[in-house]
Formats: C-alpha cells, structure tokens, sequence
C-alpha cells in the first residue's frame, strides 16, 4: 500500500507444506487423532489399509487433549522428530 | 491526493475493500495521518508488541491495531479499548486459534466495563447489541479486522466456520452498571470500581429470552433455563463460560427478592441437570453423551445420574444490559468446550 498504512502483518509468511513422499514403504506413519468425535473409528479403518497396502516401518498412534487448541508443543515435538509422514483425522 | 475529495476517497475505498483487507463493508483509508493520532491517543509507542495474534501468530503493534482501528471507523480516543480487547483475545485462556478456525460460529463479544464505557458513550442502554452508537459499532469491528488481517482469520480460508454469525462484523457492548441490583461483572471479577475493563467471550450470537409475566425469581429463571438447556443442542452437557444479559427489568425481579448473582448461578446450574438416560445418543436426537463419558455408566439408558449443562455454576456469568422498558433478557452462548476458550478480562491501561 503506497498511500496507506498496511493493516496486515507482512512480516507473516505463508507456510508451506512438507515434501510429498513416492512411497510409504519403510516409512514411519504417525496417525492423529484430534479428539473429535469417532476420528478414532477413521484412523482404526486407515491403519488397517496402511497395513494392507504398504510396508510402513511403523505406524505410531498419537492424540491431541482437545481439538480446541492447537497440538501442545510437546506433543508437535515429539511427532516431529520421530515420524516421516503424518496423517490427521478430523471426523464428526 | 486529498482524502477531502469524494470520488478519491471512493477509490480509495474500492482499492482497500480489492486488496481484501476490509470485512466486506467501506473503511476509512489508513492514512499516515489519521494513524499518528490513533496511537497518539493510544500513549504507546507505535512500534510497541501487544501481541501475536493466532492462527498467524502475526504482530499487533500499538500502530498495526491503530491502523485497523482507523479503518474501521474508531475514533483516537477507542485505541485504548481495542488495544486491551487485542490482549485479551490474544491471551492463551481465550484460544483465538480455536475460535478463528473452528466450523463452529463464535465471534469475540467485548463487554466494556467501568468509567470508560460512559465517557467513551459504549452504549448499555436501549438497543444494546444493535446499531447507533459508534463505539459499539467500531471498536467490535476493529477487533475483528486485526483478527483477520493481522492473525489470518480470512473467512472461507482460515476462518471455517460454517454460519458464523452477524457479530462477526463487531460484537461490543457495555454493562448497564446503573441499572443493575448487583456489582459488575468486572467488579465480581476482582477489578476495582474506578477500573475500566474489557471481557472478551468468544459467543455465538444472542438468543432473546421474552418472559413479561413471571413476577419472582423462580417462575423468571425457570423461562430462562428452559432456553439455556438447548445451548448448542438440548443434550449438550459440560459447558462452559456462558453470558446471561439481564435486561434492568428482569434483573429487579431477581434483585428486588434479596436474590445474589450467586444464588441465580446456583438455581440455574441446579435446575439445568438431566439424568444420564435423558442424554444418550441417538434418543431425541442423533447427538448426545460422548462415548468417552457413556462408558462410566453400566446401564446408561436407565441411569438416574444428574449431568449438569454447565461444568459449574460459576460458568454462567451474569450482567445487565439493554433498555429500562421491557421484560426481555438474553443468553449469549460461549463457546466453551471444556478445555476450549474462557471470558477473559484485561484491564484498559490509558496514559
């Protein structure tokens, strides 16, 4: 804006999603669960077909207190530095 | 360019609404000037951090918040307010994440408490969350545009919710300490009388409660919990913060009996339990009791267990507001869920 002051944050960048992987073989999987209702009953039916479709190294369950807030940094820290592909239910 | 020209300042209203900076209606261009008088009034230095405003996590600056004041409308003189509603959205307590993200309809309500709301002319009385008064009208606005321009809460791309509601475009009232049989809400919240306030709930739109014949405190309370029961949906349960507007009216029934805000909280809080059998899912309705709490009862469908709509009393949170004439209160739903979003207050720091 040349004339008026900018009311946005232009210091905010726009975040950009992770590298895709070609394969989930050998990979380590991280399913969570936000704690909406029944998203447990979606990542049960995933794993099963992770497991019948691909070679994951492991498939690791983890769960979010409250789909309110955001992850608990702990929580984002410990997925992070243990899983090489995340899946996140919603559901309802 | 002179803003004093009507048709540049027309296209200066075209191009802020086409750089998607505005909530749909015309702004006030954010000139360099009239930005130096908000912060001005602010007493702050512009380049000062009030926050970082989720889901973005972008900076509010004393002259960003004074630059979205500007644009929507708030005389200098509001900046303090709109500086401590910032605060308080901002504040962990009150999860902006959550409320700027979820399908769900909350909007930030700002209840303006203190000698502030008089001198400012927040208006309390007649017609309080509609139209007419600039404060109201401005300062609700201009929170919501450092929502969205400053935290990223653009609707249908960030911001999900799948109604929201008209309090989106601004949601600010103030107390109607005057009319009222009992101490503020932010006087019962520990502030001190001469302090002035904001609280902030992040509050689906307001449903009217119209009771002109109720007389005592129990026949009036018994209409009002009729409506809070179906806050959400009718098997609801565990909820939290929740505003219940009395109008001066319905407020001295209560008042005029010896009745305390704490009795009130207490009698509703009581009356508004149902048996575990009466919330099960799929009765009455496809929603109900989550799994997660049906599985602490062995026979849920004939379990007596009183549930309460209200995690505890002191989640219904009470004030007055609205005109002198007319018997009509209203509930202003949080939302709430447990380990969601809370009222949370801010005092107003002036300079």
């Amino acid at each position: 804006m040349s004339e008026y002051l900018d009311p946005t944050d232009s210091v905010a960048v726009p975040r950009k999603t992770a590298p895709r992987p070609s394969s989930l073989d050998g990979k380590t999987v991280t399913l969570l669960d936000i704690s909406k209702a029944k998203g447990d009953h979606l990542l049960d039916r995933i794993e099963e077909l992770l497991r019948e479709r691909a070679r994951p190294k492991a498939i690791v369950r983890k769960r979010k207190p409250t789909f309110a807030r955001p992850a608990p940094d702990e929580l984002r820290r410990e997925i992070v530095g243990a899983t090489d592909v995340l899946i996140e239910a919603l559901a309802d | 360019m002179s803003l004093a020209d009507p048709e540049l300042t027309a296209d200066a209203i075209e191009e802020l609404y086409a750089r998607g900076v505005t909530d749909g209606l015309p702004v006030v261009p954010p000139t360099r000037e009239r930005v130096d008088r908000a912060v001005a009034a602010a007493g702050r230095d512009a380049a000062e951090l009030v926050a970082l405003v989720p889901p973005n996590y972008g900076r509010a600056t004393v002259e960003k918040i004074a630059v979205n004041a500007v644009m929507a409308g708030c005389r200098p003189d509001y900046i303090p307010v709109v500086i401590a509603a910032v605060e308080a959205v901002c504040d962990d307590a009150f999860d902006l994440h959550g409320v700027s993200a979820t399908t769900n309809a909350p909007a930030p309500l700002v209840v303006v408490n203190g000698p502030l709301r008089g001198t400012l002319e927040v208006n309390c009385g007649a017609g309080v969350f509609g139209p007419g008064w600039r404060a109201n009208a401005t300062i609700g606005r201009a929170l919501r545009l450092v929502c969205v321009n400053v935290g990223g809460a653009i609707p249908g791309v960030v911001s999900m919710s799948t109604l929201a509601h008209p309090g989106r475009y601004t949601y600010c009232i103030g107390e109607h300490e005057e009319a009222s049989p009992w101490e503020s809400l932010a006087v019962e919240h520990g502030f001190a009388r001469g302090h002035s306030t904001v609280a902030v709930l992040a509050a689906d739109a307001p449903l009217g409660v119209y009771d002109q014949r109720s007389r005592v405190p129990e026949d009036l309370l018994a209409t009002i919990a009729a409506s809070m029961a179906v806050i959400e949906h009718h098997k609801m349960t565990h909820w939290g913060d929740t505003l219940l507007v009395f109008s001066p009216e319905h407020a001295a029934i209560v008042g005029d009996a010896g009745w305390t805000k704490a009795d009130v909280r207490r009698w509703l809080w009581e009356r508004l339990r149902r048996p575990v059998r009466e919330l099960l899912p799929g009765k009455d309705g496809g929603d109900g009791l989550p799994e997660h709490v049906l599985r602490k009862f062995k026979d849920p469908a004939h379990d007596d267990t009183p549930v309460p709509k209200f995690r505890a009393p002191e989640n219904i949170k009470i004030l007055v507001a609205g005109g002198t004439a007319g018997r009509f209160s209203a509930i202003v739903p949080g939302w709430t869920f447990s380990k969601g979003s809370a009222l949370v207050f801010r005092q107003i720091r002036t300079r």
